[in-house]
């Protein structure tokens, strides 16, 4: 199980975060997202794995700086 | 008391007015040629047009100077103000000041933002902004005391040279046993002997016990204070309370308040943890969208960067609550206690180092090709207590070492020194050189756009490639995101007013990431409303961070994510609470066009504001040399094929170097175009006698200034 925000995801077997992004259906471009509070950013999203029993935030960044 | 020796030279006591909804309704003006030391009432059509902060500091410079004045000269003013809701301790960052002078570097109008209590003491001390003219006979501190109800003028001959010890001194001395009561604004001796000296505001941090402060960096105001014989001034006031700023509603203002403190108290931790890691979080997630700058500015990235990034920082950081004012929830002004430099004055002692955030991060270190966080700390305190801008001071080694590694100039040009790129015992050495006017810092702490006049003048360096390389626009060194890749950004910088700093636009996620602006018209948009919103947070007295730093979960959603709207209708009311007058989100933007094209004006009258000063180095807009192309091949390959269907079979790297060159240059004058279009401007870059009627600053010396360029009815 992958906890995302307050919902709660099946895990599999070699699933990235653009994995996750997929199953959520969720098409926002987010820059980086948090994996168990680590920063990933966007160009690591597909070689990413997601472990078992993480906890994962989607960050709606949309500035900085 | 700590002991000093302070002769009195004028004092003038008055009554203290009380704030009426976030305002004094007088400004205090002091004369330092003569003196004098006056107040004035602030009249309503200023506080109308101008609002506050940004505003009034840009009305009472204009007023102060004429076209021909030079930053030395005793007419130009540094002007501070912080705005109407400035000074409210229970919205999150709502103590910011706005610093304009004549810069060195630019030789036009300049502001710069700072945190620190400075600016809330001077308004609760009944002075909605402080004008300082002329130039005094040795070393003078001002004193404005809103306790006593006193202005006073010190000669201050012993007084140290370092901006940390001026800041401890001068709190202990007139604290009467409330530290937290004074707040100084100092700079040191790097502002004498550059042209890129910064202020330091004070905050008083109760549980550490210390003078903590932050900086006015931008465009050499510290070296306008030197020159001035200003050593600090010092700002008193007691208790701060939401009362203080006696808002209009205090009810509204309460409940606005508490729901954007509590929504970053929850999210913050989630997001980007700034309460702890401050902007570091930032170094690498830049590096890793190809926007950390890198061996100055050439590449956007480098393996090294997790060195410089958050975990390192969280751990080097001294824990607890670093906001620079009062009740701030993202409080994300972090340091380094009992840090021990290695080199310099203070090697071997126990100091604070307030910082490093993300831009000395970048400009000290990355761009330098120095990945090592102490070297940068290190760096970052010198800085600071010589009252150098460390922005600029990255910038300016970044241009020297690529000059030094491409033999553009070389050892007998920098007196022995090894400038290549991460040396750190060479930058340490260079920016304490620069501190004492010493060797080759003399001509380092000129900046990069004297320092190209230099290199190609008297070093018979290759004008056009230093040209090509030396980060500056306007006479600005460039702060630290690399914005090849992002066309939006480069206008970001290009088609800023005082000269490329990313606190007027950010658009590098919005433009790269988001793709929310692919075409020129929507970019420009973007370029017209980003600033505007920022503008408006230094016409306020408010900090940008918790607008757009910090989003709601649900943003993403909204029909506009980038503009954060949750926030803007919450700044809105917030602004209604403590002025009482109603305004929509859509009305901030207005507000700041007043004041926006009001500076654009100032540009011009001071010789600039024109497309011409647009323009940035190609550096900021791709790949320079045959190296860079090369690093970057395939995407580069990719657009002049894919994008601009040019045929690239057999053409070798140069030629491909020179096509997308002529490309990326003919986007850029075409994204000015566009933008200029949309904020009201004529062909050239010049507001239009239609926006300034329709903005209500068509006053007659505004008319006279454009008339003068062509511009009339
Ligand atoms: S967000 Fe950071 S910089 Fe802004 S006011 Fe708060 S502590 Fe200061």
């Amino acid at each position: 199980m992958i906890k995302v925000g307050k919902k709660i995801i099946p895990w599999r077997e070699g699933m990235s975060v653009a994995d996750l992004l997929n199953d959520l259906k969720d098409p926002y471009a987010y820059p980086v997202v948090k994996v168990n509070g680590k920063l990933v950013s966007r160009i690591d999203f597909e070689k990413t794995l997601i472990p078992d029993n993480s906890e994962v935030y989607l960050i709606p960044m949309v500035a900085g700086g | 008391m700590t002991e000093i020796k302070l002769r009195e030279v004028k004092t003038l006591k008055y009554l203290r007015p009380t704030i009426e909804r976030g305002y004094a309704n007088q400004t205090l003006h002091v004369d330092l040629s003569t003196s004098e030391i006056s107040i004035k009432p602030l009249e309503e059509k200023v506080k109308e047009i101008f609002v506050g902060g940004r505003g009034f500091c840009l009305w009472f410079l204009w007023n102060a100077v004429k076209g021909s004045t030079k930053w030395n000269d005793p007419e130009n003013a540094i002007c501070i103000s912080s705005g109407p809701l400035g000074g409210t301790p229970i919205y999150p960052g709502s103590g910011k000041s706005i610093v304009t002078s004549i810069s060195p570097t630019t030789g036009s109008v300049m502001d710069s933002n700072v945190g620190g209590y400075f600016g809330p003491y001077l308004k609760f001390s009944g002075f909605d902004a402080l004008e300082l003219r002329g130039k005094a006979t040795g070393d003078v501190i001002i004193l404005i005391d809103g306790i006593s109800q006193k202005v006073q003028l010190f000669q201050a001959p012993e007084l140290p040279d370092m901006a940390h010890e001026i800041s401890h001194i001068l709190t202990q001395h007139f604290a009467q046993g409330k530290p937290r009561n004074v707040s100084v604004v100092s700079t040191g001796p790097g502002a004498k002997h550059t042209l890129m000296g910064c202020l330091n505001f004070s905050w008083y941090d109760t549980g550490r016990g210390r003078a903590r402060y932050k900086q006015a960096g931008r465009g050499g105001i510290g070296s306008v204070f030197s020159d001035k014989g200003i050593k600090a001034l010092v700002s008193c006031w007691d208790k701060v309370t939401v009362k203080t700023n006696n808002p209009a509603n205090e009810e509204e203002l309460k409940k606005v308040a508490k729901m954007h403190s509590r929504e970053i108290v929850e999210l913050d931790p989630r997001q980007n943890d700034m309460a702890r890691v401050g902007t570091t979080h930032l170094v690498e997630i830049m590096n890793d969208h190809d926007c950390l700058p890198v061996k100055n500015f050439r590449y956007g990235q480098d393996p090294r960067a997790p060195n410089l990034g958050q975990e390192v920082f969280r751990r080097i950081f001294d824990k607890g609550f670093d906001g620079c004012w009062i009740g701030c929830t993202v409080a994300c002004s972090h340091g380094v206690k009992d840090f021990v430099p290695v080199t310099g004055p203070y090697k071997g002692k126990r100091v604070f180092v307030d910082g490093p955030e993300y831009e000395t991060i970048a400009g000290c270190g990355s761009n330098l090709g120095i990945f090592d966080p102490y070297t940068v700390t290190e760096m970052n305190f010198y800085c600071d207590t010589y009252g150098l801008d460390t922005i600029s001071v990255g910038t300016s080694m970044a241009f020297v070492m690529e000059c030094f590694e491409t033999g553009l100039i070389n050892e007998k040009h920098t007196g022995g020194l090894d400038l290549s790129f991460g040396n750190r015992a060479g930058a340490l050495e260079l920016l304490h050189q620069m501190a004492a006017g010493r060797g080759f810092g003399r001509v380092v702490g000129r900046g990069v756009r004297q320092m190209k006049k230099i290199f190609a003048e008297e070093y018979g360096a290759d004008p056009d490639a230093i040209q090509d390389i030396g980060m500056e626009a306007k006479g600005l060194e460039f702060s630290e995101y690399m914005t090849k890749e992002s066309l939006a950004q480069q206008g970001g910088y290009g088609l800023t007013l005082k000269g490329p700093q990313h606190d007027e636009a950010w658009l590098i996620f919005l433009d790269m990431v988001h793709n929310y602006m692919p075409t020129f018209e929507q970019k420009a948009e973007a370029l017209y409303w980003f600033p505007m919103f920022r503008t408006w947070f230094g016409l306020c007295g408010l900090c940008k961070l918790p607008w757009n730093d910090i989003v709601p979960e649900d943003n993403k959603d909204t029909k506009e994510p980038a503009k954060v709207i949750k926030h803007v209708k919450w700044y809105a009311e917030f602004f209604g609470a403590v002025t009482g007058r109603s305004v929509e989100p859509g009305d901030l933007i207005t507000m700041s066009e007043a004041v926006y094209d009001f500076q654009r004006i100032f540009n011009l009258k001071m010789g600039f504001g024109t497309s011409e000063h647009d323009n940035i180095p190609y550096r900021a807009m791709g790949p320079v040399t045959v190296d860079e192309y090369e690093s970057r091949r395939e995407r580069y390959d990719k657009q002049l094929v894919e994008v601009y269907g040019v045929e690239i079979n057999g053409k070798s790297t140069g030629e491909k170097l020179r096509l997308l060159r002529k490309i990326r240059e003919q986007m850029y004058e075409k994204l000015k175009e566009a933008v200029y279009k949309r904020r009201g401007w004529n062909e050239n870059g010049i507001p239009t006698l239609e926006t300034v009627k329709r903005l209500r600053i068509d006053f007659p010396e505004v008319l006279e200034v454009l008339k003068a360029h062509g511009v009339e009815k």
